[in-house]
């Protein structure tokens, strides 16, 4: 009967589906999945293997764990590993927090705010290499915007060589990051406040919260979770940093600025021994130290709790 | 709310954007006019405006090269990117079968890995198969570095499009791949020229990739011929600003017609 | 216990051109429970929100108890409101939830302690006071939401629609909870849908409103039995009032109307004469037709075609087809009855039951 012969057919084209297409899955996946591991699995395992060795331009010397020996007494290492966390943990912070009254002020209705918004985003678009050589110039001791305005506001005793002190060259780049992700995490925040449900705020409203009580009790507990995200993000970009160090001071002045990421590309490229091998060591224990951190920070906040509503 | 704290809030926010626009706008400023004229006074007005110092930099400075490089290297990443990462991506969201998500993770996992982990072994494995200080080499790392992110955007979005779609397409007779061609693809359109946006942008500011890989002149990208030209003239403030204004002009353009795409693509997955 | 008045509230939004609520005019009692009804955009939110104080007012003056409130912000005005999704706070727990807005207001904690516990057992919430919202199903968070209101103890109840999301069961044992509350508390109550079941069963009184105006104020069954306008007859019943369209016919005593191809005759007792040739629409309820011929007095015998016939059960729906007239009648016929569709009968109308309205929709009164 027709009844019968289009249930045949459905349960055929159900079987069909159901049975797993390798052929297509496959077909699907593979070129992505040949691209990840030749240029990235199979690097990340060389560079392992790399670090047991001495890799040179025409031989490679199987050393063990010599590698990791020098790098624990690798002064200028730590040194790079201890500039680069304090950079990762200072700059969220700062980005973060005044990305937050930022994006509240234009939460408030602000005229403008689609103008504000849009230009505040723009340092985000531009190479590290743009944004290092303007402030490069910037901080340029002689004629820089930062000390002609001190010395025009009577406050000359504060000019000084921002980029070329070791105590100030590494928060001066801090302050480059933030000035550039501010807007970043604001147009993120400004996106988060939007999603907030209105009817929660005006019960909060009828609850007898003003603007500080709504803040505290109601927006800052339902945005915590972005607000963690973008910590989070900040952290991980900060310890890749390497495109403004190079542009800028290229971890001088005497290692004030040295980050992890500069110090490899020196000793992979530009010391003069041609070891690949003590640099892989570097990337592995670095690697290492990057994922502890990142999994410890998602543990402490607790990032997979998602607040439903 | 009342006059005065508007008033307030409003000078506030004018003055934050004078310190994050402001960079640019010297930078513009000084691209306009000769060194020496800078040297004189460094915060003047471009008046007289040096037009000419465009196309001289673009001409005599290797500049077209530079730019040529850079278009044809990031162009050709982002279509490879968007054609494989939608593949696997449509894959990953469509298909139920055990290895999925164990790789989606690893692919996802990727996105913490610091570049140096890769970066020497990439070195030389280039330098092995002779892909070293060439287009066709950078190009390929830059599809593999920006893989898990675009994998990671386009499988949630195709992850949400109803599946009744794709039963009502297979009932039509299409064929697997046409499925993804005429249906997810054209669907997840917006999220697509999301990412597009989005590796454009990032792949054309890169920087550190393309240090390592690159050391031809012949083959510099943007981000590195800039680094050159502060290398050899360090004092032509003027030279240096006009060749800053036309890295960043291609970027803003872009960001003028599609601000709003830009900037949701820039932020995609960063809202919980 | 409080008064509300609404003196010609008017609310017009930024480069709109029509306002939203429209100069409406109400007066709450003491304890009453007023249903604001209408289809979606008459303005009946927006008027709640105006009298609950998170939409400004643009013209007109709100009192609550004879004291202006049009300056005071919603957290003064002593006023509870329960919305349509809830708007639980979804990172509290229901306690949490519910002691809230006492806290803010420095309320002691042995008297919060005492009124969360005293609401969370009278609404069946005690066990879940540790549950945060989205561990709650549909109905609990409405409680929640309910609980919330109560515990605040306000001059007033404001309800937005707050049935709307439950289903179809849910909402009819919610809505005897609220009845049931309501005589319970003796609190003034201001009630906001669109569901006119709901309007009839809860309401003291209802107001209809359409298009920002407020079109009719009554006790429920007066609304339904005496509708001001064709806009409140069509809107109360289901099935819908049949309105009819026809013309005064003349006649010797300026009483016939002819709808379609059908003269009838009015009873004296029902209206004054009527202007020959005027446009007269009549409307008759479903249930005022019955089957089968009737003549004489207060009934009027009309022909039918039946067209479509829904036994229900407890009573069978027809629509019917009269000589001349484009749209279908609705009747509401007993369950015994056997009409077929096809089948061509006598349907009678009840005149004593039958409403007039003028060619603008305003009803015809009664003669006094």
């Amino acid at each position: 009967m027709a009844r019968d012969v289009a249930t045949g057919a459905e349960r055929s084209l159900r079987e069909e589906a159901l049975a797993k297409p390798w052929g297509t899955i496959i077909a699907f996946l593979l070129p992505a999945l040949i691209i990840y591991v030749a240029f990235t699995a199979y690097p990340a395992l060389r560079t392992l293997w790399n670090s047991f060795h001495k890799v040179l331009p025409r031989r490679e010397e199987a050393v063990g764990l010599a590698n990791y020996a020098e790098l624990m007494q690798d002064e200028i290492f730590w040194r790079a590993v201890r500039n680069t966390i304090t950079w990762a943990c200072t700059s969220p912070l700062v980005e973060v927090s005044v990305a937050l009254v930022l994006a509240l002020a234009l939460y408030a209705k602000v005229p403008g705010a689609r103008f504000f918004r849009v230009a505040w985003f723009t340092p985000v678009l531009m190479s590290y290499v743009v944004v290092g050589i303007l402030w490069l110039w910037i901080y340029n001791y002689d004629w820089g915007p930062v000390n002609v305005a001190l010395r025009a506001l009577g406050l000359g005793g504060l000019a000084m060589p921002w980029l070329g002190d070791p105590k100030t060259a590494l928060p001066s780049l801090i302050f480059v990051t933030s000035w550039m992700w501010v807007g970043f995490n604001m147009v993120v925040l400004l996106a988060a406040l939007h999603s907030l449900p209105r009817e929660v705020i005006e019960a909060a409203e009828l609850d007898n919260c003003g603007w500080g009580g709504k803040l505290v009790f109601v927006i800052l507990p339902l945005i915590r979770p972005t607000l963690l995200n973008l910590i989070v993000l900040s952290f991980i970009g900060k310890m890749k940093i390497f495109d403004l160090v190079w542009i800028t001071t290229k971890g001088n002045p005497l290692w004030a600025t040295e980050t992890v990421s500069t110090y490899v590309y020196k000793r992979a490229f530009e010391w003069t021994t041609f070891d690949l091998g003590y640099p892989s060591t570097i990337a592995a224990v670095w690697f290492v130290i990057v994922l502890c951190a990142v999994l410890t920070l998602t543990w402490v906040f607790r990032l997979r709790e998602k607040l439903e509503y | 709310m009342p006059a005065l704290k508007r008033t307030l809030l409003l000078l506030l926010l004018s003055f934050y954007t004078c310190f994050a626009a402001g960079p640019f706008v010297w930078a513009a400023m000084l691209s306009l006019r000769t060194t020496t004229e800078i040297h004189r006074n460094h915060f003047a007005l471009p008046i007289p405006a040096h037009w000419e110092k465009f196309p001289e930099a673009w001409f005599n400075s290797n500049y077209s090269v530079y730019f040529a490089n850079s278009a044809l290297i990031v162009v050709s990443a982002v279509l490879v990117l968007t054609l494989v990462g939608s593949m696997a991506a449509h894959c990953l969201a469509r298909y139920r079968f055990r290895l999925n998500r164990i790789i989606y993770f690893i692919l996802f996992s990727t996105i913490i890995f610091p570049p140096q982990i890769t970066i020497i072994s990439l070195f030389q494995i280039l330098v092995q198969y002779g892909l070293y200080n060439s287009k066709i080499g950078l190009t390929l790392v830059y599809v593999a570095i920006q893989l898990p992110l675009t994998i990671y955007i386009l499988e949630s979005f195709f992850a949400r499009i109803p599946s009744d779609l794709f039963d009502a397409a297979r009932m039509d007779g299409y064929s697997d791949w046409e499925i993804f061609w005429r249906v997810s693809f054209p669907i997840a359109l917006p999220a697509i020229s999301t990412t597009v946006i989005l590796n454009f942008i990032l792949l054309w500011n890169e920087f550190l990739y393309a240090v390592v890989l690159i050391t031809d002149e012949s083959n510099r990208t943007l981000p590195l011929g800039i680094q050159r030209f502060i290398g050899d003239t360090q004092e032509d403030v003027g030279m240096i600003a006009t060749g800053l204004m036309i890295a960043i002009i291609p970027v803003v353009v872009v960001y003028a017609f599609f601000s709003e795409k830009l900037i949701q693509g820039m932020t995609a997955g960063a809202v919980k | 216990m409080a008064v509300v008045t609404l003196d010609r509230l008017t609310k017009i939004y930024d480069r709109a051109h029509l306002p939203a609520a429209d100069a409406v005019s109400l007066e709450v009692q003491h304890g009453e429970f007023m249903v604001l009804l209408g289809p979606s955009g008459c303005g009946k939110t927006t008027t709640l929100r105006m009298v609950a104080g998170l939409e400004s007012i643009s013209s007109g003056t709100l009192s609550i108890d004879g004291r202006v409130v049009n300056q005071i912000p919603a957290k003064d005005r002593d006023i509870a409101m329960v919305f349509q999704s809830y708007a639980l706070y979804p990172h509290m727990s229901v306690k949490d939830n519910l002691a809230f807005g006492l806290k803010r207001r420095s309320v002691e904690r042995a008297e919060i302690e005492r009124r969360v516990t005293n609401v969370a057992d009278t609404l069946g919430l005690s066990g879940l006071l540790e549950r945060k919202p989205h561990a709650l199903s549909g109905g609990q968070r409405q409680r929640v939401a309910l609980g919330r209101a109560i515990v605040r103890d306000p001059k007033v109840f404001l309800f937005d629609e707050p049935l709307s999301n439950l289903d179809a069961a849910l909402r009819v044992s919610t809505r005897g909870e609220l009845a049931k509350l309501h005589r319970r508390l003796g609190a003034t109550m201001i009630y906001v849908t669109h569901d006119q079941v709901e309007a009839m069963t809860l309401g003291s009184r209802i107001c209809i409103m359409n298009g920002g105006k407020v079109v009719q104020v009554g006790p429920p069954l007066e609304v339904y039995k005496r509708p001001a306008n064709t806009f409140v007859a069509a809107f109360l019943g289901n099935p819908p009032m049949n309105l009819l369209p026809g013309r005064a016919d003349g006649g010797s005593d300026g009483l016939a109307v002819k709808v379609g191809e059908i003269t009838i005759q009015l009873p004296s007792a029902r209206c004054a004469p009527l202007a020959a040739g005027s446009a007269i629409t009549v409307g008759v309820r479903p249930e005022n037709i019955a089957e089968g011929a009737r003549n004489g007095g207060a009934f009027a015998s009309v022909p039918a075609e039946i067209v479509q016939v829904e036994p229900l059960g407890a009573e069978t729906i027809l629509a019917a087809r009269l000589p001349g007239i484009e749209r279908d009648v609705m009747a509401r016929v007993g369950a015994d009855s056997e009409l077929k569709v096809g089948a061509r009968c006598n349907l009678s109308l009840d005149l004593s039951a039958v409403h007039l309205f003028d060619a603008a929709g305003d009803v015809l009164d009664h003669k006094p």
